[in-house]
Formats: C-alpha cells, sequence, structure tokens
C-alpha cells in the first residue's frame, strides 16, 4: 500500500482524484490548508505528496521549501498558471514534477508511478534504460532501435544519456547545457535545441510526433 | 473706420465673464479715514460685532489698539488670532498669520493697517497682498486704511503734510473692493481727541501734531479722501453699465488710444483714458512706445505696472519700438483707426525737441488732421522727469567707451600734430571730425558728445595758435572752432543716432522671430513633449536664463511628480511658488509682487479657461525683463497655454474614442463568452445527469457516449479561457515576449501530441523541410498560435479527414502551412477571418470568433506574417511565415562517432 498526502484545499478535486487514485492501490490522506498537510506528514509519513499551489494559509512553494528542509518524499505540485518561470522555480525549490490544471487523472497516475520508481531506485544509476523498442546501454554506451544498433555521435550520446539517467522525470534546460557544454552551454541554449533535434532523428520512428524524447516547454526534457 | 478690427459682442461678453471671473471669491469692505485717530478701527471692529450678530464665524487676523481703551472694549467678544513670530535678524518680529487663516477659514477676518510692509521673508512684501490672498481663497475682509497711503496720492499728501510717506498701496485694490467706508470727523474734533491724548501716546503725540495735524492739513485730506470715494462711486457705476449693456456693439465710430510711458503719470492716464472710453463707448488701446534707452530696474517696474493696469482696465496693448514716439504713436494711430488720442502734458526738451523739430506735443498735433489729441492735466507736479536722455557716466559698466574715446583722441592728436606742418592747424580740425564720426558710428551718445567737446578742446589748446593756451588770437578761428564743435556734435550726434536706430530695428525683428520660430516650432513637433522642450529652451536662450514648463498631473494640480519633469528638480519653497501660481493662476516669484524672493518667475500657462501647467524661468543674471520681454514672455505664455489646451483636447476625445470602443468591445466580447461557456456546460450538466441515471448509466454504450461528451465539452471550455486569457494579455500590452531560439518540429510535436484527444479522428501528417533553421520564437505563445490553427482545423473538416503540416524554409524565413479538407470559407471572406469576432458565414455554431485574431496577433508580435488561402479541391490553408534571418547554428559540425 502506497500512502500519498493530498494538500488540496478544492473538494472537487480531492474526491476525483480519490476516486481515480484509490483502484490502483494508493492510500489517500487528506489535508486542505498547508499547517494540516505538514503535521500529517509527520503523522503518517507518505511514500508521495501532491501539493496545491493556492491553499488559503500559505503559499503552496512554501510548503514546498519547507518539506524539503527534512524531507526528500517525491511531491508533485498542482498549479493553475502556465507559466514557464514558475515552473522552473518549482523544479528548482525541490519539486519532482507538476502537473498543470485541467489535468487528465491518467497522466497524474503516470507522473506518480514515475516519481515513485525514481525515489525507490535512488541509487546509483541504473545501468540499463528500456522503452518500447529503445534501448540505452549507459555502461556499454550502445543504443539500440528495434535491436539495430544506433551511431550517436559523443555529445549526442552524452545528452542521451543525461536523460537516460533519470527516466521519465524532466531535466531542466539548464542542467543539461551545463551538463553537457559547461559554461558555453549556458550562453548558447541553441545548442541543445538543435542536439535534440538530431537525436529524435535518429532514435525516434516519427520525428515530428517524438515519442521518447518530450519536450517540456520552457522546462526542459524528459525521456520516457 | 475699419470694422474688422472692432471687437465684436461674442468677445466682450467673453471678456467680461473672464473678468467676473477674476473677482475675487470674498468680499472686501475697506474701512477708509483721513488720518490716524478718526475710528477706522473702532469702526471695524464695531461692523464685524454686527456681522457676528448674523451668525458668521469672525477671525481677527491683526488688530492694532495703540493701547486705546475704547477700541480694546469693543475688541472683547471676537476671537482674536495669534500673531506669528518672525526672527529677523535676532530681533523678534510679530506679524499677521496668513497660513493660519487660510487653515481656519473663518467667514470673515479683520486685519488693520492695509498699508503695512511686512518684516522679511514673510509670504507677501506688502499687506495688502496678504489681504489680495485672502480674498481669493473666498475668504471676506475687513481692513482699514488711510488715505495718505494710497499711491495715486502719496506725492499730494507729501506736498500738503510735508511728511514722507514710506508705505502705499496701489490703487487698483479699491477696484476690488465691494465697500468702501469713510471713516469721517471733523478736523477740529479730531485735534481735541489728539490733545486728550487719545490717538497717539506719549511724546509722539506731540511731534506728529506738530507735522501732521494741523487744521489745514487735515481737511485738504478730508477733502482727499471724500473725493477719492465719490470717484470710486462714479467708476463702480460704470463698471455697472459695461455689465449691463455687454451684449451691445459700441455704439460709437470713436476709437481711442493713450500713450503710456514709464512714468507714474501714466497711471492717471490709463485711468482717465477708461473713463473717456467708457463715456465715448469707445474701445481703447494703451501703446507703450519703446525709443531704446534703457531704463532704471524702477522705472521698468513702473512701466510693467502701467502695462498691467491697463490690461486689466480692458485696454487692447500695443507695444512698438521706435526712436520717434510721435511717429511711433502716429503710426499706431493711424493703424487702429484712432479718432482720439490722449497724452500727458510732456516735460520741456529743449535740445532734443530742437533736433527733432518741435515737442512731441507739436509734432503730435502739427500732422494728425484725424485724430483730436487730448492733453491731459497734470495736478501734482512730477518729480518725474523723462527730459534729454543724458546718458550717466555708469562707471560699472558704461565707462569703458569714455576711456576708449579718450585714447582715440589722443591718438589723433599725436598723428596731427607729426602731419601739421604738412597741412596746416586749420585742416587738422577735420582729422578730429573724422575721428567723431567714427566714434558716433561705432559708440552711443555720450561718448559721441563727449569727443566732440573734448577734440574742440584739443583741438584749440594744442593747435590753434597761441598753442598751449585756450586763447584763441584770430577772430576766423574763434568763428571755426565753434562751427567745428557744432558739425561734430550734430554729426556724431546723427551717426551715433542712425546707429541706436539699426540696432533697434534688428533688436525687433529679432524679437518678431523668435515669435515666429516659437509659434513655428509648436505647429512642427509631434509632440507635447518635444514643442515644451524646444520652447523652452529657445525662451531661456532668448531671456538668457533657464526656463522650463511644469504640467500638471491627469486629474490633480501641480503635484510632486511634475516637480521631476524640470531637469535641475525644485526645492520645495521654489515648488510652492509654482503652486501658488497654479492654484491662483497668476504669475509669481522673481520680478513680481508676490515672493519675490523666489529664485525664477512663475508663469501660468492657461488656455481658454483651464490651466495646464506653469512656466519657470530662472535669469541668469537678475536683472528685470524689458516691457518687450514681458511681452513677448506674456505672448509665448499664452500660446504655450492655448496649444496644451489643444493637446489635452484632442488627448481627450482620443481617450474617450478609446473607452467606448473597448466598451463595445467588452460587451461583444461578454456575449459571445457567456455562449460560448454555457454551451459546453450544459453538455457537462446534461451528461452527468444522465450518468447518475441508472436507467441510462447501465448501458455500456451510452456510458461511453456521455463520458466523450463531458470530456470533449471539458476541452472546448479549457480553450475558452486560453483564448481569453491570450487575448487579454495581448490586448492590454501586458505581453513580454519571452523569444528564444527554437526547432519549429520540437513546437509542432508537442502542439500535436497535446492535442491529440481533439485530433483522434484525424489524420495528422507533417512534412518536414530539410536543414530548417531554428525560429526565434515564444514558445508558448506560438504553441497557443499554432493549436488555435490545428484545432480549427480539426472543428471545420469531417472525420477521418487530413489535416498537414508542412515546414520549409524561404529565404530568411521559414514557412509553416497547416491545411485541411474542411469547408473552408466564402472567398470574400477570407481577409476578414482575421478580425476580432468575425466569424465565417458558413462557419459552425460555437467559437468566439477570438481564434484566428489571436493568432495573427501573436504571430505580427514575433515579426512574421500570416494567410489564409483556399485549397484547390477543398478546404483552407493557412501560410505562416516567420523570420529566421541571423538564426544561430552550432560552433562546428561534429560527425564523430561514438
Amino acid at each position: 500500500m502506497t500512502k500519498i498526502l493530498m494538500i488540496e484545499d478544492e473538494d472537487s478535486i480531492r474526491r476525483v482524484l480519490k476516486t481515480h487514485l484509490e483502484p490502483h492501490g494508493f492510500t489517500l490522506f487528506e489535508a486542505l490548508t498547508a499547517a494540516a498537510g505538514l503535521k500529517l506528514m509527520t503523522d503518517v509519513r507518505p511514500q508521495l505528496v501532491i501539493l496545491d499551489l493556492g491553499l488559503p494559509d500559505r503559499p503552496g512553494a512554501e510548503v514546498l521549501r519547507e518539506i524539503r528542509t527534512w524531507s526528500k518524499v517525491p511531491v508533485i505540485v498542482l498549479t493553475a498558471t502556465d507559466e514557464e518561470a514558475m515552473k522552473v522555480s518549482l523544479l528548482e525549490a525541490g519539486a519532482d514534477d507538476y502537473i498543470a490544471k485541467p489535468f487528465g487523472p491518467l497522466e497524474l497516475i503516470a507522473r506518480i508511478n514515475v516519481a515513485l520508481r525514481h525515489h525507490r531506485s535512488d541509487q546509483p544509476d541504473e545501468p540499463i534504460f528500456t522503452s518500447g523498442e529503445l534501448t540505452v546501454d549507459l555502461a556499454g554506451k550502445t543504443v539500440t532501435r528495434s535491436g539495430k544498433q544506433i551511431k550517436l555521435t559523443v555529445t549526442e550520446f552524452a545528452l542521451l544519456s543525461s536523460l537516460a539517467k533519470r527516466p521519465g522525470q524532466i531535466v531542466s534546460q539548464e542542467e543539461l547545457l551545463r551538463e553537457i557544454w559547461g559554461q558555453v552551454g549556458a550562453e548558447n541554449p541553441h545548442y541543445l535545441r538543435i542536439y535534440i533535434g538530431q537525436l529524435r532523428k535518429k532514435i525516434e520512428v516519427d520525428t515530428s510526433l517524438p515519442r521518447h524524447i518530450l519536450t517540456e516547454p520552457g522546462v526542459g526534457y524528459r525521456l520516457v | 473706420m475699419n470694422d474688422d478690427l472692432r471687437p465684436n459682442p461674442d468677445e466682450i461678453l467673453k471678456r467680461v465673464s473672464a473678468q467676473e471671473a477674476k473677482r475675487l471669491k470674498g468680499r472686501l469692505r475697506i474701512f477708509l479715514g483721513m488720518s490716524a485717530g478718526v475710528g477706522k478701527t473702532f469702526a471695524m471692529l464695531k461692523a464685524a460685532h454686527a456681522r457676528k450678530a448674523t451668525g458668521a464665524r469672525v477671525l481677527v487676523g491683526l488688530v492694532e489698539t495703540h493701547g486705546r481703551q475704547e477700541t480694546e472694549a469693543v475688541l472683547s467678544g471676537l476671537e482674536v488670532l495669534p500673531r506669528k513670530k518672525l526672527d529677523y535678524k535676532g530681533v523678534e518680529i510679530e506679524e499677521f498669520d496668513i497660513d493660519e487663516v487660510l487653515k481656519r477659514r473663518p467667514d470673515l477676518v479683520l486685519v488693520d493697517e492695509l498699508a503695512h510692509t511686512n518684516a522679511p521673508g514673510s509670504r507677501h512684501p506688502k499687506r495688502y497682498q496678504d489681504v489680495l490672498e485672502l480674498l481669493s481663497a473666498g475668504l471676506d475682509v475687513y481692513t482699514t486704511m488711510n488715505v495718505q497711503h494710497l499711491e495715486s496720492r502719496k506725492d499730494l499728501v507729501e506736498k500738503i503734510t510735508g511728511v514722507p510717506i514710506r508705505e502705499t498701496v496701489p490703487d487698483p485694490i479699491f477696484e476690488l473692493a465691494d465697500q468702501i467706508e469713510v471713516i469721517d470727523i471733523a478736523p477740529n474734533d479730531l485735534l481735541v481727541r489728539l490733545k486728550e491724548g487719545k490717538v497717539y501716546l506719549g511724546d509722539r503725540a506731540a511731534r506728529a501734531a506738530q507735522n501732521f495735524f494741523k487744521v489745514e492739513s487735515l481737511t485738504a485730506l478730508r477733502e482727499m479722501a471724500l473725493r477719492f470715494t465719490a470717484e470710486k462711486v462714479d467708476q463702480e457705476l460704470q463698471s455697472f453699465h459695461e455689465m449691463k449693456g455687454h451684449a451691445k456693439p459700441w455704439q460709437s465710430s470713436e476709437r481711442l488710444m493713450v500713450a503710456v510711458s514709464h512714468s507714474p503719470f501714466s497711471e492717471t492716464l490709463i485711468r482717465a483714458a477708461r473713463r473717456l472710453a467708457y463715456n465715448l463707448e469707445a474701445p481703447w488701446v494703451a501703446v507703450h512706445v519703446d525709443t531704446g534707452t534703457t531704463l532704471t530696474p524702477e522705472d521698468q517696474v513702473q512701466l510693467n505696472r502701467n502695462i498691467a493696469l491697463a490690461r486689466e482696465l480692458n485696454a487692447e496693448i500695443v507695444s512698438t519700438s521706435d526712436r520717434d514716439v510721435a511717429s511711433a504713436l502716429k503710426r499706431v494711430a493711424r493703424q487702429k483707426n484712432t479718432t482720439q488720442l490722449l497724452v500727458g502734458r510732456p516735460t520741456k526738451r529743449w535740445i532734443r525737441d530742437l533736433f527733432e523739430g518741435g515737442t512731441l506735443l507739436d509734432r503730435l498735433v502739427r500732422d494728425s488732421w484725424d485724430v483730436d489729441v487730448h492733453v491731459l492735466r497734470q495736478n501734482e507736479l512730477s518729480t518725474y522727469t523723462e527730459g534729454f536722455h543724458i546718458p550717466k557716466l555708469n562707471f560699472s559698466t558704461g565707462f569703458i567707451p569714455y576711456w576708449n574715446t579718450l585714447w582715440a583722441l589722443v591718438g589723433i592728436s599725436f598723428l596731427s600734430a607729426l602731419i601739421e606742418k604738412w597741412i596746416g592747424y586749420q585742416a587738422v580740425g577735420f582729422l578730429f571730425l573724422l575721428g567723431v564720426l567714427v566714434i558716433g558710428r561705432l559708440g552711443s551718445l555720450g561718448p559721441t558728445i563727449f569727443a566732440a567737446a573734448l577734440s574742440a578742446f584739443s583741438w584749440n589748446f594744442f593747435f590753434i595758435p597761441p598753442r598751449m593756451t585756450f586763447a584763441i588770437s584770430e577772430p576766423e578761428d574763434a568763428i571755426l572752432l565753434a562751427a567745428f564743435f557744432i558739425v561734430a556734435a550734430i554729426t556724431g550726434t546723427l551717426t551715433s543716432r542712425l546707429r541706436e536706430h539699426e540696432i533697434l530695428l534688428r533688436d525687433r525683428e529679432e524679437r518678431a522671430n523668435v515669435l515666429y520660430e516659437i509659434l513655428k516650432e509648436i505647429s512642427s513637433s509631434a509632440t507635447k513633449d518635444e514643442f515644451l522642450a524646444r520652447v523652452s529652451s529657445r525662451i531661456g536662450h532668448v531671456l538668457s536664463g533657464h526656463c522650463s514648463v511644469l504640467l500638471k498631473s491627469r486629474d490633480a494640480g501641480l503635484t510632486n511628480e511634475a516637480r521631476h519633469l524640470y531637469s535641475k528638480e525644485l526645492s520645495e519653497k521654489e515648488f510652492a511658488v509654482a503652486r501658488w501660481t497654479f492654484e491662483h493662476r497668476q504669475p509669481a516669484g522673481w520680478s513680481t509682487d508676490t515672493l519675490a524672493s523666489a529664485d525664477s518667475l512663475y508663469v501660468p500657462l492657461t488656455g481658454n479657461d483651464e490651466i495646464f501647467g506653469v512656466l519657470v524661468f530662472t535669469p541668469a543674471a537678475k536683472k528685470p525683463l524689458s516691457a518687450e520681454q514681458s511681452n513677448l514672455l506674456q505672448s509665448v505664455c499664452r500660446q504655450l497655454g492655448l496649444s496644451l489646451e489643444r493637446h489635452f483636447v484632442q488627448k481627450r476625445v482620443a481617450e474617450a474614442e478609446k473607452l467606448r470602443e473597448s466598451e463595445h468591445l467588452h460587451q461583444t466580447l461578454l456575449n459571445s463568452i457567456s455562449h460560448e461557456m454555457r454551451t459546453p456546460l450544459t453538455a457537462i450538466l446534461g451528461s452527468a445527469a444522465a450518468l447518475a441515471d441508472p436507467t441510462i448509466s447501465s448501458s455500456a454504450l451510452s456510458r461511453e457516449t456521455l463520458t466523450g461528451e463531458i470530456l470533449s465539452a471539458g476541452d472546448r471550455l479549457n480553450r475558452v479561457i486560453e483564448n481569453l486569457l491570450d487575448m487579454s494579455r495581448l490586448s492590454s500590452g501586458a505581453l513580454a515576449l519571452n523569444k528564444e531560439w527554437h526547432d519549429l518540429h520540437d513546437l509542432i510535436g508537442v502542439t500535436v501530441s497535446r492535442l491529440s484527444r481533439s485530433l483522434k479522428d484525424h489524420q495528422v501528417k507533417v512534412i518536414s523541410g530539410d536543414d530548417l533553421p531554428l525560429v526565434n520564437i515564444d514558445y508558448r505563445l506560438m504553441e497557443h498560435a499554432l493549436s488555435n490553427l490545428i484545432q480549427n482545423a480539426s472543428l471545420y473538416s469531417s472525420k477521418e479527414s487530413e489535416i498537414q503540416l508542412e515546414t520549409r524554409r524561404a529565404g530568411d524565413f521559414v514557412e509553416l502551412v497547416i491545411s485541411d479538407r474542411g469547408v473552408g470559407v466564402p472567398e470574400e471572406s477570407l481577409e476578414r477571418i482575421f478580425e476580432k469576432f468575425y466569424r465565417a458565414p458558413n462557419a459552425p455554431t460555437g467559437g468566439t470568433g477570438l481564434g484566428l485574431s489571436i493568432v495573427r496577433s501573436i504571430i505580427e508580435l514575433h515579426g512574421g506574417s500570416i494567410h489564409a488561402n483556399l485549397r484547390p479541391g477543398g478546404g483552407l490553408e493557412f501560410t505562416i511565415r516567420l523570420p529566421s534571418k541571423n538564426a544561430p547554428g552550432l560552433p562546428f559540425v561534429t560527425s564523430e562517432p561514438s
């Protein structure tokens, strides 16, 4: 049984989420305010937190920072705004993922599973990433699509492995740029755009409708 | 008569109402006496009690009881304002506290001794100015005054009594009085009171009595007070008739003109002219002729005051420059079709009159056949003399020309001594004459006369035998010398005159140019800030100082923000002067009567009936402005005021227009939105209710249909909200583009996957052009634009039809073509589908008509363009062009294998 704490003041959303999540084997604890939520955090020790940003008593971002001072529990933030800057700042504040309203419950469930999996496998990198026809062997430095090896340049592979190390998770643009190009990257964000395009041409079946490397507009990319 | 020049009735009406508006809001009552001790203060306090009895709030601003017991008795029962204590050079002075009065705002204020001079550091130098401010603030004022303090009677009183009078009140303040009450007492009774010690205390009484309090003097003063009051009553009657008859045109064909100079006597002249004009029912003109003589600062002030008085009494002011007063007057008289000319009695100026062919009066009368010339009697012998303008040896600035003249003559003398043996001593005179002419050409009148005299002496002393004496042996030499002096003086003077005349002409032309240039600048400037900046810099230049403009803020008056528009920020004190000017619509500060200690001159900028700001002029040197200069400043301020008014009116009209438009927009939006939101909501509610019904929800098929309905209605609602948000952000201009270089394919991928649910019944085909450069876009906005287009394509085309997205490079642009096989639009609607709220006639129901207008706004914000075309074979295609010039690439081509 996975315990999920939901800090959300809107009744309707809580009801909908409860209806969808409980059949998937999650136990839900509900808090209507930030104060109640923080108290439940210590009482029930949930494996995951769903946090709404617009709480009546305190801003959600503040609650998130407080949780992060003592817990590594995965937090998924619900936001009503669509602003990129907000999303980036949430990730920096320690959110594992975010999801903008309105959202489909199925998408939320998928995100919950990714976050939980990543949290559980918080050990050194899984050496092999597999998704559908795509396999990335981080240790062997090989990439295959439907069993056929794909030739990547050094930079392309570095980019792909950065994403593969955190499967399903958003990796921010800044992080990718810094990891691969260092200071030069920070000043030339377009490098990343060009390389992502190149990578997609090699590993995606349909380049125009990518299924593995997904863009989170304004925030970063994730490999699924 | 030239009828065009006559003011029309409307204009008069306007003038009268302007005068009405200028009338102070409070009412002024003056208790006038022939001398101290007649009981003015007593009478004033009595009147105050009577007023108080009617329920008015009465405040004694300041009353001098001089220790008189009966006065003190009558003071009791009235509220007395504590005096303000001022520290002046270590001495504590008590003064009338005007700020406190304005704060308390009583109905009636009592202020004794109207002629009093305030201590340095007060708001106004004179108490009567305090009173004026109280009146314009809407407070009623009672005040007292002796007739000897009247400015126009001062000289006469001094002559009668032999006592110098230092404090005066300008006559016009009496024009403002609603009531003048003469406190009359027989001179003998007053003398008795004086003896009883009821007037002054101690030995001052005796000393005063010797000079002032004699029966003869008192009788004369008494007559003066009574006569003055009678005149005032007469004037009031005139004003009343003028007001009454304001709508009727000028009855007579007479036009009156009065010549105004810097003489204090001009005031009497102006008043007389006004009386005459009233009696003749004629319009009148006040003319000032600038003869180019430099006026002393006092004269300048007097001149400005005279002109201001004439303007106040509704004269048309004409200012002209001419060396010759008579010809100037005649010229203006002709221009203005004058029939009657009023002048003062000019003083006799022997030499000048000789030059000019008669006195001013002679020449005026001689050539003016069609004009009646009135010469006004001059009651008192004026100390003022215009006379032959002998240039004073002004050592501070004017000494240099004399010094130069001296050296020039010494040089000529030496030269003459050298060549005398060849040309003879008589010819030497011509050398001197030449020198005088040159000096006359270069210098002013003074040095020229000086040169003529000095060269005569020098010639006589050094050259005419016997030498080294002033004696002359030959009679013909004596005649020669006399002739030399006269010729030198006259020709030198004429040359110098000629030059001055040229300078005068040049100045006049320059001033006319300045005004013309300023008008041109106002009309040619695109924005008000531009013309304000240009005009103020020009004014600053012309009047040698710094000039700027404070504008009022939108609703409030002159706020602190306006202060920062000034290039060098105004101090709190200076700004207070500006605010005073703004509130009272009168000039203040330097060179005016109000707050004269300020560093700058503040002139209000008024349009026809509204004030828009204040012009600030900071002189480089504190030299009073000449009449021409203040006229120029006044005309410019008037022009600026009118231009500002025009500007503000235009702006207001535009704002009102905009408001109307946006109101219309909001209304349309509201109608459209309520429809757009209610439709999907109805679908959701209906479907949910159906699901709740067990008989319906038991069938799997209907369950599926109903949930599908709810999902698509939810999507539709979400779309409406997003469009609304975008719309408001786009139209409020709050949208800052967050542009970065992006891959267009990435954008397409993200957008299509987001829309996967609405696109599930369509085939989406993406055709990617090779080697597409990055485009500089705001990703999120462009995603909205694209998603709007794709959604449109799916909404307006049948299921299973194909939606095609094609990218290609086109020179410095990247093109994205979205095409469908839908219903399309009628050809004539193609151009209009991007308009707000436009919906093609064949469009299915639903939709706000906002989508495409948002799309176009977004794309145009990126410097791109969008076009719609009908596809051959049916359907619509949108072509988006986005600039991709200077798209960045990679530093080098990486082809290394992994």
